[in-house]
């Protein structure tokens, strides 16, 4: 393809002599001074970066910080080195709820990806019904995940007179527990992860296929390529940023996955669906041990954290 | 952006870019997962408004805040009420965390082992409480600490009653249970006789909450484990507590219910995940036919349909006798607070039979005073014509036990007793293990 062609053609930066200070033209007002140069950025930042600073980043290394003591809020916190870690290592429940929270992370990425490229593909496009679809298909996203939960309690209700239930029952099916058997219940969560997530998925894959250049897909067309093959040489591989920002994303989200299961199961039946920041969030609020809460958020934080550079890495080496 | 950027430097900057923008997003979503929340306000002054946190929500704040315009009419001082029912144990800590804790704190009695060993509560002189003597003893004990010091004063006493639907037993032909016997077979044919005639097999015989959240479960049970003659540990006489969870009559009360869950099926679906919200649902709109739970359901039962179609019985005996799970308010006396005087005087007028009355009938949607803990207000007298107080005042009076809340961070043994219970339904486990292994994390707590 024309690689070269349409660079904007004499851009003063493409130069490598940059001009100098006294040399000023007055149609190149932007060559200002070096420290003011290298400040402006940081400038428009800082009310971003000062507001995180606070609500953000300062909270996080106190946390990090309180997973070495036994926290007491009254009484002052007492140092436990790293008591705190080897206990919350130590405990099963938290082990199984890692394994809940992969499988979650896993499958509900995996699953969202999939289902919001497919909308992506069918939904694309500048036409008003399909805005209207789109629109429609987003839904999900924005609705308030406790409302959605109490949606979703009522449609899996577990009794034959279910929403989801009574339907089965007409196929001759169920009634299925869905939610309230240990064997069923992180399936349903996961599945109405799925539902909330997908469409969150398909406007970042709608953005990235209208990014992608029209004539790619001419020239494929001219060099014979039907649809399976434009769609797998020229699409997935112009999409690959955008995957990854999907996926980046969509782990960040399996991993933390608190509201819907604390909304809906609470955790259980028997820890069925105890995810990692659920059994932080009964640890700390409610058996009162703020510093193994902070110690296993300590340990969550750090493994995304890996996980993102990661995955960042693992794309960096595909694009090479 | 949709115009093709094609230049070389473009992409590589794009290349760059991507992922440094994917780390921040990372860095800053990640975050939140360690981003504890805080609020409220609180502090030890001298002078001005008493400042009270009242753990509830609702038509309560009404009632209390008609409760302390008693004490400011009588004494003068004002009181400046913060009520919340979500995080409430968060605000504390917050406020504990800052030393600006309020000056007094009225939440769940079965607070006090994790007040007390937080260090956010001083010791309450009995003495200093005029009226102290019309409190009821069991009342007065349920405030004591495990070595016997008063660590609050009692506002409010309930003890656990069955709800039982009354137009359903009239469809089966039967008579309200009187025994753990009784409730089987009246369970079962609520759940197999169709009681509300609607030709579907839609009816369960008993609501249970049994989540793990907050301890249901166990708050639950605690109900068939007092009428079997268990308990969750008991005082050594020394100061400390020893785990009875594994005792042959605990066993039986665990067996008892999950007979009722796996064997008869007589459980509304969805129980080891409902909360009491869902659990009312349940009783409300008749997918369930009986209930045990507190004298503050009749409010919230009356707001709804099946108001007038239940009756108040005491709880089923059990194999040791009638027994019921008591609970309370406590007005607790933070520390840190420069208003000793003012506290006293707060507690003293709240246990007065004035402030009893109007926490039971002030406001009739919300009963702060469930029963009186003063001995000379009688429930039946103020809630003229309900007899359904009086069934509650009396198994309160007569069969009812409160858990171990002195025990130093009590919560977490009810918490983990409802995990293990929780479990036990929802595999059909083996009771026995299950309280032998609650039994070994008892230990090691006590050991702490």
């Amino acid at each position: 393809m024309a690689l070269t062609k349409d660079r904007p053609g004499g851009s003063p930066r493409s130069g490598r002599p940059r001009f100098p200070a006294g040399n000023r033209t007055p149609s190149a007002p932007r060559a200002l001074p070096r420290w003011p140069r290298v400040a402006t950025p940081w400038l428009f930042l800082a009310p971003v970066l000062v507001l995180f600073g606070v609500f953000k980043f300062w909270p996080t290394l106190w946390g990090m910080y309180l997973s070495f003591f036994e926290v007491r809020p009254y009484l002052g916190n007492r140092w436990v080195g790293w008591d705190n870690f080897s206990t919350a290592f130590h405990d099963a429940a938290l082990r199984s709820a890692v394994e809940h929270t992969v499988v979650d992370a896993l499958v509900t990425v995996a699953a969202s990806a999939l289902l919001g490229f497919g909308l992506a593909l069918l939904l694309e496009g500048p036409a008003r019904h399909l805005r209207i679809l789109r629109t429609a298909a987003f839904l999900p996203v924005v609705t308030a995940m406790v409302a959605v939960a109490e949606l979703w309690n009522t449609i899996l209700y577990p009794g034959g007179y279910g929403t989801l239930n009574s339907l089965l029952g007409h196929l001759g099916l169920g009634p299925e527990p869905f939610l309230s058997s240990p064997h069923s219940s992180l399936a349903s969560v996961m599945l109405i992860q799925v539902w909330k997530s997908a469409p969150y998925d398909m406007v970042i894959f709608v953005a990235g296929l209208a990014g992608i250049d029209r004539q790619l897909y001419e020239a494929a067309a001219i060099d014979g390529a039907g649809a399976w093959h434009r769609l797998r040489h020229v699409t997935l591989p112009s999409l690959r940023p955008v995957t990854t920002i999907v996926l980046t994303l969509g782990i960040i989200r399996g991993l933390r996955v608190f509201t819907e299961i604390y909304v809906l199961t609470g955790g259980g039946p028997a820890g069925s669906t105890e995810t990692i920041v659920t059994y932080t969030y009964k640890q700390g609020i409610q058996n009162n041990q703020l510093g193994m809460a902070s110690a296993v958020s300590t340990v969550l934080f750090l493994v995304t954290v890996l996980l993102t550079c990661l995955t960042l890495w693992w794309r960096r080496r595909k694009e090479a | 952006m949709s115009a093709p950027r094609t230049s070389t430097t473009g992409s590589t900057r794009r290349r760059r870019a991507l992922p440094m923008a994917a780390l921040a997003i990372t860095l800053v979503t990640a975050s939140t997962a360690l981003t504890a929340c805080g609020g409220g306000s609180g502090g030890g002054s001298a002078s001005g408004p008493l400042k009270v946190w009242v753990r509830g929500a609702g038509d309560s704040q009404k009632a209390y805040q008609m409760v302390f315009d008693g004490y400011t009419r009588k004494t003068g001082v004002k009181v400046q009420l913060f009520m919340t029912n979500t995080d409430f144990e968060t605000k504390l800590n917050a406020a504990a965390a800052a030393h600006k804790l309020p000056d007094v704190v009225i939440d769940d009695g079965s607070q006090l082992g994790a007040f007390k060993s937080q260090g956010i509560i001083t010791e309450v002189d009995q003495a200093k409480i005029s009226g102290a003597s019309q409190v009821s003893g069991a009342a007065w004990k349920s405030v004591a600490d495990d070595q016997g010091k008063t660590y609050g004063v009692p506002f409010s006493a309930q003890a656990n009653v069955l709800l039982v639907r009354s137009d359903w037993l009239k469809k089966v032909g039967m008579q309200p249970p009187k025994t753990w016997a009784d409730l089987e077979k009246v369970a079962e044919a609520f759940t197999t006789q169709d009681p509300d005639g609607n030709g579907k097999n839609d009816t369960y015989g008993l609501a249970v909450p049994g989540s793990t959240q907050r301890g249901y479960l166990s708050w639950f049970w605690s109900n068939f484990l007092y009428q079997a003659g268990g308990n969750f540990l008991e005082p050594t006489g020394s100061g400390g507590f020893r785990s009875v969870i594994d005792s042959p009559q605990a066993v039986q009360a665990a067996q008892f219910l999950e007979k009722l869950y796996c064997t008869d099926k007589v459980v509304q679906p969805g129980a080891l995940n409902n909360l009491t919200t869902d659990t009312n649902k349940a009783f409300q709109t008749g997918v369930a036919g009986m209930y045990l739970t507190g004298p503050y359901a009749y409010a919230t039962m009356d707001a709804t349909a099946v108001k007038g179609k239940y009756d108040v019985v005491a709880p089923p005996a059990g194999p040791k006798g009638t027994g019921s799970l008591a609970e309370g308010t406590t007005v607790y006396a933070m520390a840190g607070s420069k208003r000793a005087a003012d506290f006293d005087a707060l507690a003293s007028y709240m246990v007065s039979p004035e402030a009893q009355k109007t926490g039971m009938t002030g406001v009739p949607t919300s009963t702060i005073v469930r029963l009186p803990i003063n001995t000379t207000v009688d429930p039946a007298t103020v809630h003229a014509g309900d007899p359904r107080w009086q069934v509650a005042q009396q198994v309160y009076a007569k069969s009812s036990t409160y858990e171990p809340v002195s025990a130093p961070g009590w919560e977490t043994y009810r918490s983990d007793a409802s995990e293990s219970l929780n479990k036990m339904l929802s595999g059909c486990g083996d009771p026995g293990k299950t309280l032998a292994s609650l039994d070994s994390q008892y230990r090691s707590l006590l050991k702490k």
